[in-house]
């Protein structure tokens, strides 16, 4: 057949798109809230930020923000924690909160006719949580749960020793799900506390959209959370430690009894106010996605796991990259050297600008995506709020990333991306601790010995970490 | 107390699918859907053709082919349709169910016609070779490691699959087996395309920043010129035999750190009148934290940290899923005989008007979600015509729900929640 059918057609010409313009206001008691309008569906969204998260805890208390955040839905001092479950399910609506290393997020989404009320759902449960024992103790029971199935899965273990590996004692070091002995050691007095003091408006965003104007938007804010007062008390701080020195090194955590080797490789890296963000996001798309370096060399090319991917994401201080991928034990060897020369390779066998410009859509397709949707819209303003970056930027970020060309990314990747990597395996060590021993500095963990509530991630091992003063590495 | 907050579902706007439906000369069928908001389209093709659909003694196979139709055709080098989407800012994925196999892409729409023609090129010319064909071999055993192997509770839908069907090829689940995957060669492959991926066993839907008429015009342009294959597509007729006792297995892993459980009751199809009914005791039972379920389990006898409630609906009949996973010191009796309490409960008195109305309202607004991206609307309708066999249901769905009574929820939880129906896995810790 010759009709012209068979062969592949040209694209036609692009059309813009669109992105949401926020607008800003502050209210009496200090809370910033920052609107916009979509209406194609009869959604409303917002998400209120709380300036404080995992970052600020000290290490014997790891775990506290996530356990705040997970009581918060568990019962007010109007409602139990099955009233609240009930109320919000009768309304159709989601009210979830949670905390990160650099704040905490209480979100809530809902229909046109539904939202007021669940709005204000919000609100009580920001402002008035009862932390009654009994729910501490479900919370603290199901945390430990939790935890457990964290351990038995080699990915999810991986990614918490390679963040201690990455920072040791200094913020973004300490799982902020906790460990064992520190979920059993916090008080209910001791989340009250933490809620009572950094919960407040004066150091809060509330980011809401949707399905409204911006004036109905504003006086919903100032409806439910402008009688809300700041505590006299001082505001959220993360403790100043100083990171420790990045070095090459490899930290096996034995667990022979794992299905597969988990692998992660990285080191600390850029906050996100850096001028270098842009240029980091385009390094990384450069290694990361199905046609990314790493998953080209990984699976698509030897067919060494399912998926490798790397990450950067953004952090208010100087955030971790990470590459991993989940291996066959006897594999894990290939995959190290793999993933360490694929690294490399963005020094070596640079990325040209030919190639990023398919590399630059991926992120700037990928960043029109998650604005299709006002949960994304909404998320994508609260990141902004909570870096300090200009709430215009948001507009800006595809001109951001098309500005970056091959030098800039080469010249990111060879001071951040291929010197002084760790590497992170979760698996059993035997098949393959001997064989990287001949040529890297390697650390082998029992699994049973394994400590994540300790800097050195040996319970009593008092090696301290080389220290560097952050200026240096941020 | 305070009083409960409430809407009724009936003011929940919930706009209907404006979808045009057509069906080309040599069987394939065509759903186009615009929504000119913002430049973007999502393409879905879905086949007819699933887990339930694999060789004998090649199960696994057509997961295996799903990941073989990025490998390249007569006109293209493998990896084309990642060309043709990631590098322009779009994206694409496929997935493999017990019934059909999808592959999807999210584009900008000036890019629409050049993937409509990429999706017709790789149903028309596949071409595979030994040596892609090896290598993404590799990368399903990989993937079976991923998810069943190193991930906690992997195995879970694996044994519940075999243990429920005795003779339906449902018992041997999607992903297969390393084993036999390793038994299948490049023959194989070509006769499984030949076989299944034909213009009549294919679902296009176009969702999105698109003209109508010209978007048919280039379906009937790159689809309409492949040939249908005279021999008919064959078809699954095999009926498992009703249940008649329950059926306990037991397994035990060093990665399940908890005592765990499924409870799975046979249940019809998804095109069955009953099926509405059956996802409204699904909701009354496990949706949200005010479900039955997460109340009594979770909140006020806190015997386990997530329960769960699935009626895992297919294109013949499927299971409905009842999960448990323990709190921690907590016994499997303890929380099991709590868990029969509450099928006993809405098997012995109807659900209340006030769990209708919320599961009412939870469904209704899960509906509006759906529909916040092309992705999520193409696939829908892709869904319902493979599945059910019309994209109409889409639109009539919501009216269903709203239809089912509180005796309608009982009568279904007496039907099909009975001891002889139940398959029992109990996955324990080494």
């Amino acid at each position: 057949m010759n009709d012209g059918a068979t062969a592949m057609p040209a694209p036609g010409p692009p059309r813009d798109a669109a992105i949401p313009q926020a607008v800003e206001r502050t209210l009496d008691n200090g809370l910033r809230v920052v609107a916009f309008e979509q209406r194609n569906l009869p959604l409303i969204a917002a998400q209120l930020l709380v300036d404080c998260g995992g970052a600020a805890e000290r290490e014997e208390e790891a775990g506290l923000s996530a356990m705040v955040a997970a009581l918060l839905t568990q019962g007010t001092t109007r409602r139990s924690a099955t009233e609240i479950a009930a109320a919000i399910d009768a309304l159709g609506a989601r009210l979830d909160a949670g905390s990160g290393y650099d704040a905490s997020v209480v979100s809530v989404s809902a229909t046109t006719p539904a939202f007021g009320q669940a709005f204000a759902l919000l609100n009580e449960i920001v402002r008035a949580p009862a932390f009654v024992s009994r729910e501490v103790e479900r919370v603290r029971t199901k945390s430990l749960s939790d935890l457990s199935l964290t351990y038995a899965n080699p990915n999810a273990l991986a990614r918490l020793v390679a963040y201690r590996v990455a920072y040791a004692g200094a913020p973004y070091g300490h799982p902020l799900a906790g460990t064992a002995a520190t979920l059993a050691s916090l008080e209910r007095d001791r989340v009250a506390w933490f809620h009572e003091r950094f919960y407040r408006p004066d150091d809060a965003t509330l980011v809401i959209g949707g399905d409204l104007t911006l004036d109905e938007a504003f006086a919903l804010a100032e409806r439910e959370l402008g009688g809300w007062h700041a505590p006299g008390s001082a505001r959220c701080t993360v403790p100043d430690a100083a990171f420790p020195a990045a070095r090459p090194r490899v930290v096996i955590v034995d667990k022979p009894e794992s299905g597969r080797t988990a692998l992660s490789v990285g080191r600390v890296t850029i906050p996100r106010r850096s001028p270098d963000y842009a240029a980091a996001v385009v390094a990384n798309a450069v290694l990361s996605g199905y046609s990314g370096r790493i998953n080209q060399e990984i699976r698509v090319k030897r067919g060494l796991s399912y998926s490798a991917s790397t990450s950067l994401p953004a952090r208010r201080l100087p955030a971790l990259f990470s590459a991993s991928t989940l291996i066959d034990h006897g594999r894990a060897v290939e995959a190290t050297e793999v993933t360490l020369a694929t690294l490399r390779s963005l020094v070596d066998a640079p990325a040209r600008d030919d190639d990023l410009v398919s590399r630059k859509a991926t992120v700037t397709g990928g960043f029109y995506r998650g604005i299709e949707t006002i949960d994304g819209i909404a998320s994508a303003l609260a990141e902004h709020v909570l870096f300090d970056v200009p709430l215009d930027e948001l507009s800006r970020f595809p001109a951001r990333i098309a500005a970056v060309d091959a030098a800039v990314v080469r010249s990111f990747a060879a001071r951040w991306l291929v010197e002084d990597l760790f590497v992170v395996l979760v698996g059993d060590a035997s098949r393959f601790a001997g064989e990287l021993a001949q040529t890297h500095d390697v650390r082998i963990i029992p699994g049973d010995g394994l400590d994540l509530g300790s800097p050195t991630l040996e319970a009593g091992a008092l090696t301290a970490p080389r220290l560097i003063d952050r200026d240096a590495v941020g | 107390m305070t009083a409960l907050p409430t809407i009724s579902a009936s003011a929940i706007h919930v706009s209907p699918f404006l979808y045009i439906d057509r069906t080309l000369a040599n069987g394939l069928r065509a759903i186009v859907i615009p929504d000119r908001r913002v430049p973007s389209a999502a393409i879905n093709v879905a086949y007819r053709v699933g887990g339930k659909d694999d060789p004998p003694g090649r199960s696994g196979f057509a997961h295996l082919f799903e990941h073989l139709m990025f490998k390249g055709t007569s006109r293209t080098a493998p990896e084309t349709i990642d060309r043709l989407t990631e590098d322009i800012g779009g994206f694409n994925n496929a997935f493999t169910t017990e019934d059909i196999t999808n592959y999807y892409e999210v584009i900008p729409s000036n890019h629409l016609e050049r993937l409509l023609w990429a999706e017709a090129d790789r149903l028309a010319s596949l071409t595979v070779n030994d040596t892609n064909f090896a290598t993404e071999r590799e990368v399903v055993i990989g993937e079976y490691d991923q998810r069943i192997l190193a991930e906690p509770y992997g195995l879970l839908d694996e044994l519940v699959n075999r243990e429920a069907y005795r003779v339906h090829p449902y018992r041997r689940g999607v992903i297969g087996s390393p084993a036999e995957l390793n038994a299948a060669a490049l023959e194989d492959v070509v006769a499984f395309h030949a076989t299944y991926y034909r213009p009549d066993n294919a679902v296009v839907v176009v969702a999105g920043d698109c003209d109508v008429e010209e978007t048919f015009g280039w379906i009937e342009r790159y689809f309409g010129r492949i040939p249908t294959p005279p021999s008919p597509i064959p078809r699954v007729h095999v009926v498992e035999p009703p249940q008649t006792e329950e059926r306990i297995f037991t397994h035990r892993a060093a990665n399940a750190p908890l005592p765990a459980l499924e409870e799975a009751y046979h249940i019809p199809e998804a095109a069955h009148p009953d099926a509405p009914a059956l996802e409204v005791l699904e909701a009354v039972l496990g949706a949200g934290r005010s479900s039955r379920l997460y109340t009594s389990l979770v909140y006020e006898r806190q015997l386990v940290t997530s329960a769960w409630a699935a009626a895992d609906l297919r294109e013949q009949p499927g299971l409905f899923g009842l999960r448990i996973t323990c709190a921690r010191g907590i016994a499997l009796a303890d929380a099991r005989a709590a868990l029969h309490e509450e099928v006993e409960r809405v098997r012995s008195e109807p659900p209340s008007e006030v769990e209708l109305e919320r599961v009412r309202t939870q469904i209704a607004s899960a509906l509006v979600r759906a529909r916040q991206t092309n992705n999520g609307v193409a696939m829908a309708l892709a869904r319902a015509t493979t599945e059910r066999g019309d994209p109409a249901v889409v639109n009539t769905d919501l009216e269903h729900y709203l239809a089912v009574s509180a005796a309608d929820v009982q009568r279904v939880a007496r039907t099909y929640l009975t001891l002889e129906n139940r398959t029992t896995i109990e996955y324990l810790p080494a």
